[in-house]
């Protein structure tokens, strides 16, 4: 047998789509349920969301085992934070863990794209979105994956809360009440759910607000 | 300074070193479900070299444990040497001796580990394993692939099977089939196997694991039917040069 | 396989390191690098998957007041926008800032340790740090990981004892100090509009509408550049953010639209 070269990858595209959306004094974080490689589904039920504390979800897309060890080491060090604070990680915190987690594998970068959705110590709705390297921002609502070039145009279109970088500045989270943000969700996920291949299956959907956490599912298509 | 040094030796020590970037000898398509009482699971007994049908009896299911069932597909030497790992942590498991023991989700999540940590050597365990087991009344399936992507459902398929395989399940599997269904359905699936996938071989094994434990049965052939219009002439109507 | 690290590690003792909670978690940080022998290779690829945020417009420049900071607030990868409201002005302390052009990922990192070095500084020193000397902390930590694949083009702008400090950094290790930069793929455009406008003694609103207005036909030209134009100004008692305006609305400011002029008006048709 002649030496080739190595013709594995490392890395894998599992697909799936993430949103999150930021409110006054709720979060909602979404994500579809299908995993695939290439034209093959995986599996049709296959949860994206991790609940990374008591007020910090991440949902993740990209590659699973990627995501999965990212997962594992925010809960280990969420677990050591606890020891040494007593107390559980806020999300602004945590937003910055994960930047730096994902920035230390630089040169060798988790394949995964996240949105952490969560409430702030204010207890207002707060998401952060990332790149795979850690570069991360603030947003009133956010989008990642393999859907993300056709869910973001609409938020964009339905939502367009005002940058934060204006001056004289404008309060970025989205006027939605929770019931319509969910309605959003729904609406979104079903039309990428349309014209993207690596989005379908069930939409998972988590809700957040000072009374804790609220689990939703809504069928997708399975084609 | 040492910085340079530093990159300098990243650049060059390991060019030198060799791993499998390939895999030698393989196994073809598992597949398993669930059942009434627990998993089923599947396999072919071939084990290719390239496209040549080496070895003709290869055990690609084996009991982990008491509460798990493993199959693999892929290079069969790293599977051999994922037992290895696998019995050692069984046996150190077993010398606490103190009535736990490891289940097939612990065992699962293990394997997840192995193949992850080794992708991330860049030196892959060339396998896609299936890991089927029964604890405490609780039915447990799942996959982990070659770089650690891993998942349960209800039925799983590695290889070809996915392909293959898994649409036949998806269309008939059921909750609560019962033994003689679920070995009726893997049959069919591994029929079609045998059919399209050029390295399956027409003798196979199916295990099942239940609360009471592993039975692994003795290697048989299935009735095959090559008389099907398609397989006689499958050429007709279909334009080309030949 | 190590890599130096004395640039990510503080000056000070660390202290809990050893509460043997954290075996195996790296609490000095550490870079996870691919065990393989075609290092450029691998990098080259996953930079591909990766897709890293890109193009830029990014200004600043000294005149007398003090340092003026501005810069647009798009992320593109490839031809998707994938943020209209990234902050590429980085506020390093209450006296300086940076900015952000090349991987969004590289700067805000070193940018947040560049902060924590600084603090570090002003702790043990009990004075603030020169724009020299922070300037000089990363362009060394930048060039230690040069032909690694960084990518960072940044300014830093700031005040200290010697008055204004500007300086140029980038990820090849360079490292100048000057009057007037722009930095990204809109820099022609921008220094278009700097070179014509600029004078040193300009009021601080003269200083700051001339940076808007570079920004604006930058990001006017430039596909990459876009969002918002936001313009800071540092001057003897620390920077404060002067505007921050949708690039969208300040094109009507500078294109006002006037009713085209009617050369017969439409008159009612009499009759049927």
């Amino acid at each position: 047998m002649t030496k080739q070269a190595a013709n594995w990858s490392p890395y894998d595209n599992n697909g799936g789509s993430c949103v999150a959306i930021a409110g006054i004094d709720y979060c909602v974080i979404a994500a579809d349920t299908r995993m695939s490689t290439g034209y093959s589904i995986l599996t049709r039920e296959y949860s994206k969301i991790c609940k990374l504390a008591d007020k910090s979800l991440m949902a993740s897309s990209g590659f699973q085992a990627d995501v999965k060890a990212l997962q594992k080491f925010l809960a280990a060090r969420h677990l050591i934070y606890q020891h040494q604070h007593n107390k559980q990680m806020s999300c602004p915190a945590m937003a910055q863990l994960l930047s730096n987690t994902l920035y230390y594998k630089r040169f060798f970068p988790y394949y995964s794209f996240n949105v952490l959705g969560g409430l702030d110590t204010e207890g207002k709705g707060c998401v952060y979105t990332y790149d795979a390297v850690g570069s991360y921002e603030r947003v009133g609502y956010g989008c990642q994956g393999s859907g993300s070039t056709l869910i973001m145009p609409f938020l964009d279109n339905q939502l367009k809360s005002p940058s934060p970088l204006l001056l004289p500045a404008q309060d970025a989270v989205t006027p939605l009440s929770e019931a319509e943000a969910v309605d959003l969700v729904k609406t979104c996920f079903a039309s990428a759910t349309e014209r993207d291949i690596y989005t379908g299956d069930k939409l998972e959907i988590v809700v957040l607000n000072a009374d804790g956490i609220r689990r939703e599912y809504m069928e997708l298509r399975k084609d | 300074m040492e910085s340079n040094q530093a990159k300098n030796s990243l650049l060059s020590s390991h060019d030198n070193i060799q791993r499998t970037q390939y895999p030698y000898v393989t196994g073809t398509s598992v597949v398993a479900l669930k059942y009434k009482d627990g998993i089923l699971m599947a396999s072919d007994m071939g084990g290719s070299y390239g496209s040549t049908l080496r070895y003709k009896s290869v055990e690609r299911l084996k009991p982990i444990g008491k509460h798990s069932l493993l199959g693999a597909s892929g290079e069969l030497s790293d599977f051999q040497e994922i037992l290895r790992y696998l019995d050692e942590l069984i046996l150190y498991d077993n010398m606490w001796d103190d009535g736990n023991s490891l289940g097939p989700k612990e065992v699962h999540n293990y394997l997840t580990r192995v193949m992850y940590n080794r992708r991330n050597k860049f030196d892959p365990l060339w396998n896609t394993l299936v890991l089927g087991g029964v604890k405490k009344g609780q039915k447990y399936l799942g996959m982990v692939s070659m770089i650690g992507v891993n998942f349960e459902d209800d039925h799983v398929a590695t290889g070809f099977g996915n392909h293959l395989a898994r649409p036949i399940l998806r269309d008939e599997w059921r909750e609560n089939l019962t033994f003689e269904e679920g070995v009726k359905l893997l049959e069919k699936c591994m029929r079609v196997l045998l059919y399209r996938d050029r390295s399956a071989v027409n003798k196979l094994q199916i295990a099942k694991i239940t609360e009471e434990g592993v039975t692994i049965s003795q290697p048989y052939s299935l009735k095959t039917f090559w008389g099907f219009s398609a397989f006689q002439n499958p050429t007709v109507g279909a334009e080309g040069s030949w | 396989m190590k890599l130096d690290l004395s640039g990510l590690e503080s000056t000070v003792p660390h202290f809990g390191t050893s509460d043997g909670l954290s075996h195996g978690f790296p609490t000095a940080p550490s870079f996870d690098l691919p065990i393989t022998g075609d290092f450029d290779g691998f990098q080259k690829e996953a930079i591909q998957m990766v897709k890293p945020a890109k193009g830029t417009t990014t200004l600043a420049f000294i005149f007398k007041e003090g340092v003026m900071v501005a810069a647009d607030s798009r992320a593109s990868m490839g031809g998707y926008i994938s943020s209209q409201s990234v902050k590429k002005i980085i506020e390093i302390n209450p006296h300086m800032l940076g900015t952000m052009a090349g991987g969004a990922a590289d700067c805000q990192f070193w940018h947040r340790n560049l902060g924590i070095k600084c603090r570090l500084h002003e702790l043990a020193n009990k004075r603030r740090i020169s724009v020299t000397g922070a300037s000089k902390l990363l362009a060394n930590i930048l060039y230690s990981y040069r032909g690694m694949g960084l990518s960072v083009g940044t300014m830093i702008a700031g005040w200290d004892e010697t008055g204004p400090g500007l300086y140029y950094v980038d990820s090849e290790g360079g490292r100048l100090k000057g009057t007037r930069f722009s930095v990204g793929s809109g820099s022609p455009y921008a220094y278009g509009v700097l070179d014509s406008g600029y004078r040193f003694d300009m009021s601080v609103e003269e200083a700051a509408e001339l940076a808007r207005r570079a920004i604006y036909h930058a990001t006017f030209r430039d596909g990459a550049s876009g969002g918002v134009a936001s313009v800071y100004h540092v001057g003897p008692t620390g920077w404060t953010k002067m505007s921050g305006d949708d690039v969208g609305e300040l094109h009507y400011k500078y294109y006002p639209v006037t009713p085209s002029t009617v050369e017969q008006e439409m008159g009612e048709v009499s009759g049927a």
